[in-house]
């Protein structure tokens, strides 16, 4: 028996004889595999104005719940150790959390389809800097949520947001000269505790790193260094004709 | 032309992966054979504007890759399956093939359509909500080529696309190859030369990143014809005639 019996109970007669099944199946199967965007995407989508790229940031590993929460647990656990000994935990903790987060946020060691996303319209720079941008921006929210918590003085609660945006810039330029998430969170983290024990060796205060202020100018000139870093990493040559 | 190559080469590092390439395709399904490391790959990378090549000329579509502009462009019109098909675990075979037809910028109202049509000419239909990480082999692999062709691409570039596939499943890949041939050029890197024979309008034959013979099938074949070269099928003596003749030549 066809498919065209089975439509019409084996009455070809009965039946209409120029219905399209294949198009008929292929506006069922639309509709019941269509998969319906959360808002988060579609605030992003209208925001960036491309739905591929709204799409791209809502998979960004480290945007997922589960680091998230991660995240959360690090930094609560900063504001019990502030709360308890009265140094600033969460302003040393946030900027290596934050630099995991950016260096797990794209690239081929971390995008099981990177190699194809190399060939997709919407550029693999882009989907770099708006998933390393809102990687940050949700960690310096949770950072700063943190921070209040535990009753930081002000220079400490904002202090540590310039010396962050160093250290995530770092960790994306390891992450992605190299090619490798874990380069990039070694390399954030390494240069965020050289800081701190450089600021500590100089005055004896570890705090130093986030608390002074003459710091800020070189910790933006260094951020800068490294996203001209990832801008020449990703950029594809010119010259091929 | 589709695709115009000009001595196109690629280097990683002393290793020239793709040695002064030259080949214009049009419409219809063009076949790349070569044994391992003999650069299909890698010019297959570059045509996919996923690898830059280190020197010649390339224009793809009629657009020049080098520039963001077309280079976008071609990648609206374009279709690839990589050797190594990366995807999300968690995705089911939907949202993969949806995946990537947003980020080829297809009109948001066009992808649910698009992406029933891709994983309906695939065969995939009755997983199409199954998560990746529960599909076989050959399932991803057609989960890899529905994404490929989800846009209807104007030039379609699969690198061993009929790798863990069945032969019943073979066969009908073959037939979509020739369908989508009618419209668009479809360059095929594979190691069966029986996928070749039964798809393919031209093949080019490449060893050491260089294309060594580029002609119709039937003429593969009548190299092999009388030859005495190695092979159980016609195509494949073809194959290894034209191997041996190149070698013979570049050690001359």
């Amino acid at each position: 028996m066809s498919s065209d019996d089975l439509l019409t109970g084996g009455h070809r007669d009965a039946g209409p004889h120029d219905v399209d099944l294949d198009r008929v199946w292929l506006g069922v199967a639309e509709q019941v595999w269509r998969r319906r965007p959360g808002p988060v995407e579609r605030a992003a989508g209208r925001l960036l104005r491309s739905p591929g790229l709204a799409r791209a940031l809502v998979t960004t590993p480290s945007l997922l719940l589960g680091w998230v929460i991660a995240t959360a647990v690090v930094l609560i656990a900063g504001v019990g150790f502030t709360l308890g000994t009265g140094q600033p935990w969460v302003a040393l903790l946030a900027p290596a959390v934050a630099a995991a987060g950016i260096a797990y946020a794209y690239g081929p060691g971390i995008d099981p389809a990177w190699e194809l996303s190399l060939s997709m319209a919407v550029s693999d720079r882009i989907v770099l800097l708006v998933r390393a941008l809102a990687v940050f921006g949700l960690n310096a929210a949770l950072g700063l949520v943190a921070s209040a918590a535990s009753g930081a003085a002000a220079a400490v609660t904002f202090g540590w947001l310039v010396p962050m945006t160093a250290v995530c810039a770092l960790a994306l330029a390891a992450a992605t000269v190299t090619r490798s998430p874990n380069v990039g969170v070694a390399a954030g983290s390494a240069g965020w505790l050289i800081a701190i024990l450089a600021g500590q060796a100089a005055d004896g205060r570890f705090t130093t790193v986030v608390t002074d202020s003459s710091l800020f100018l070189p910790y933006l000139a260094f951020a800068a260094c490294c996203c001209a870093v990832v801008l020449a990493a990703t950029r594809i040559p010119r010259g091929t004709r | 032309m589709n695709v115009e190559l000009t001595e196109l080469t690629r280097k990683f590092g002393r290793v020239r992966a793709v040695a002064g390439v030259n080949l214009e395709a049009g419409p219809g399904v063009f076949g790349l054979l070569g044994p391992n490391g003999a650069g299909k790959t890698s010019l297959l990378r570059m045509m996919a504007t996923a690898l830059p090549p280190t020197s010649g000329t390339m224009r793809l579509l009629g657009r020049d890759p080098g520039a963001y502009g077309p280079r976008r462009e071609i990648r609206r019109r374009l279709g690839y399956l990589p050797q190594t098909l990366g995807y999300y675990p968690g995705f089911t075979v939907a949202e993969f093939v949806e995946y990537f037809a947003l980020l080829k910028d297809m009109p948001p109202r066009q992808v649910p359509r698009a992406v029933a049509a891709a994983i309906e000419q695939v065969g995939l239909g009755d997983r199409a909500r199954a998560k990746l990480r529960t599909l076989s082999g050959g399932m991803l692999r057609r989960a890899g080529i529905a994404q490929a062709i989800v846009n209807e691409p104007e030039l379609l570039l699969l690198d061993e696309p009929t790798a863990g596939l069945d032969p019943e499943q073979r066969v009908a890949f073959r037939a979509l190859l020739r369908d989508f041939g009618q419209r668009a050029t479809v360059i095929v890197s594979t190691h069966l030369v029986e996928d070749v024979g039964a798809a393919c309008a031209e093949v080019a034959l490449m060893d050491g990143g260089r294309i060594v013979f580029h002609g119709t099938p039937a003429e593969l074949i009548a190299r092999g014809e009388g030859s005495g070269a190695a092979g159980d099928a016609p195509l494949e003596r073809g194959y290894s005639a034209a191997l041996a003749a190149a070698r013979s030549v570049a050690a001359a």
